[in-house]
């Protein structure tokens, strides 16, 4: 398969603290990627090693071939990577539309192609009726939808989902799962940090296991759930 | 915060509401003519100018919320180029009004280039050392020597050579009443460039910024070119400010450069207005400033303490403002009692 993504030993450390040790992992096109580990592993950092929130201070970070490392965030948005922070994060006082009409309107400089866009992906996430509405009238699904809309417009080739289901019923957490199913038919790659393993394992390819800024695993969701070393690091969740 | 003042209105809505705007604009440039002349048309002059420096901390503060309170820093850099132009270069006072803008203009973005990489009250603090730093180098030896110290530089006021051969009551006359037709098509155009930027696409990403910057940055928003591209439109606004200004009402002192006279009137109207809706600080900037002439001999030099207590209550009771939700409710108020009657007919 074409690699989209390419994590090279990638290291940051807060201080005294190891966040990400010599992280390496590879993102094929159109595949869905899970990435799991208990609490202060090290999956946001990742996450925000790969959008360019935060830089790396080792390592190379490679996408479509370009080596993107001290790349803006902004820029990776408009090469194609697209992600949801972890939390609700909207933009509280801007109507829907504008949460989702900004992002498109920074990457495509025609302005009607952008309204398109806007208009695709409240359509994809079943938003259009609420494009008026404050951020503060919606539900925490809504919200969650606003945040996959916005990750959307931009036309991403890979989207990273940190804990999308954190909040949602078990109703919401099928639909946003029946939604992320079909756009990866379509093509677009996720990496998708999640502590619902139950869904997750169900929904990737494969899975990606940090634990103390570490990868200890790397394989098919079933193989994950075999591992011991996963195992002792879930105790037992799994 | 109020739903309306972040939303773009329809179209129609839009000439709706120009249509109102334009004649009450059209009232307003023929007071001279129905015989509004003297003090208050010199006071009217001001507020106008007062207008431009009023949007542009709305402009920029209000949607990005980096509170620029160096207001004074631009204004005063444009007076006192305007005044160095004319005294040491000859310039006349009306060829040097865009030039001494522009000189303000560059000097700003030099000095507030730096300032745009911290966040929060350490930009405030920031950007309020340097017109109280300007102040006082101003005032201080060598510099006091070229910029004429306390006493300021003085000059011949915009027009005047064209006035000189009138009568004193005819001259007087003529150049107040140009003075209100030059302030008052700056403050119309100063509205609608800010008003038309602060609901573009553009303005939307500066409220963006304003919001949360780390999420703007994360979803694509250029960040750094939105802060750059707002302060510079904003800043044009100051510096235009402070060029008339300075242009009308010679001699050029170092008043201008002291926050209490140059950014608290500004700010207050800002915030009781409703900060980044425009039409609100427009409306709390004439209030604001009309109410304090008309009560001058009431108020007198206590203005400052007023106006911050009222900034007081105002950030405590109602940080969203007052005039924008007042606005709204009276205009939606005239459009169902207008639906009401044409229903009738």
């Amino acid at each position: 398969m074409v690699k989209l993504l390419v994590c090279d030993s990638v290291t940051k450390k807060f201080g005294g603290i190891v966040a990400l040790d010599k992280v390496s992992l590879e993102v094929s096109k159109g595949e869905l990627l899970g990435l799991i580990g208990p609490n202060g592993s090290g999956k946001t950092t990742l996450v925000n090693v790969i959008s360019g929130v935060i830089t790396p201070d080792e390592g190379r970070i490679v996408f479509e071939g370009k080596d993107i490392t001290r790349l803006k965030p902004h820029r990776r948005v408009a090469l194609g990577i697209s992600r949801i922070f972890q939390g609700m994060r909207v933009y509280p006082y801007l109507p829907v539309y504008y949460n989702v009409s900004l992002s498109a309107r920074s990457v495509y400089k025609d302005a009607r192609l952008a309204r398109a866009k806007t208009t695709w992906a409240l359509t994809i996430t079943r938003l259009l009726a609420e494009a008026g509405e404050l951020p503060i009238n919606l539900t925490p699904y809504k919200l969650r939808m606003v945040e996959l809309a916005r990750a959307l417009v931009t036309g991403p080739k890979l989207v990273l989902l940190d804990e999308p289901f954190a909040g949602l019923s078990p109703s919401e957490i099928d639909e946003v799962i029946e939604i992320v199913k079909k756009l990866n038919e379509n093509g677009l790659a996720f990496i998708i940090v999640e502590h619902k393993l139950r869904y997750l394992m169900k929904l990737v390819n494969r899975v990606v296991v940090l634990n103390e800024g570490k990868k200890i695993f790397e394989g098919k969701p079933d193989e994950a759930v075999s591992n011991e070393e996963v195992a002792r690091v879930y105790l037992g969740v799994l | 915060m109020s739903r309306l003042a972040f939303s773009k209105p329809s179209k129609l809505k839009r000439v709706g509401s120009i249509l109102p705007a334009l004649f009450i604009a059209a009232i307003y440039m023929l007071l001279p003519t129905f015989g509004l002349r003297g003090f208050w048309l010199d006071v009217l002059t001001r507020v106008n100018i007062f207008l431009l420096i009023t949007l542009s901390l709305d402009l920029y503060s209000g949607t990005t919320f980096y509170l620029n309170l160096g207001v004074p820093f631009t204004v005063g850099c444009a007076a006192y180029s305007l005044a160095l132009l004319n005294r040491y270069l000859g310039v006349p006072v009306e060829y040097a009004i865009l030039p001494s803008a522009a000189i303000s203009l560059v000097l700003s973005l030099v000095i507030f280039l730096p300032s745009l990489r911290v966040r929060g009250a350490y930009f405030s603090i920031m950007s309020l050392l340097l017109p109280i730093v300007m102040a006082g180098i101003v005032t201080s030896q060598p510099f006091s020597l070229y910029l004429g110290g306390e006493g300021g530089i003085t000059y011949s006021p915009l027009f005047f050579s064209y006035a000189r051969g009138l009568p004193v009551k005819e001259r007087a006359f003529f150049l107040q009443s140009t003075y209100f037709y030059i302030s008052s098509i700056a403050a119309i155009i100063a509205f609608i460039v800010s008003y038309k930027v602060a609901y573009s696409d553009f303005g939307f990403m500066m409220r963006s910024v304003g919001q949360d910057e780390l999420l703007a940055e994360a979803s694509g928003v250029n960040t750094v070119r939105v802060k750059l591209v707002g302060f510079l439109i904003s800043s044009s606004l100051a510096s235009f400010a402070g060029s008339i200004y300075a242009a009308m009402r010679p001699p050029v002192t170092v008043d201008v450069f002291i926050p209490a006279n140059t950014l608290v009137p500004p700010l207050t109207a800002v915030i009781l207005g409703g900060m980044g809706t425009i039409v609100g600080p427009t409306i709390a900037n004439y209030f604001i400033l009309l109410v304090y002439e008309a009560l001058w001999d009431v108020i007198g030099r206590w203005r400052v303490v007023l106006y911050m207590c009222l900034l007081i209550v105002l950030v405590l009771l109602r940080p969203q403002g007052i005039v924008y939700y007042l606005y709204t409710k009276l205009k939606r108020l005239v459009s169902s009692k207008i639906a009401e009657l044409t229903a009738g007919v």
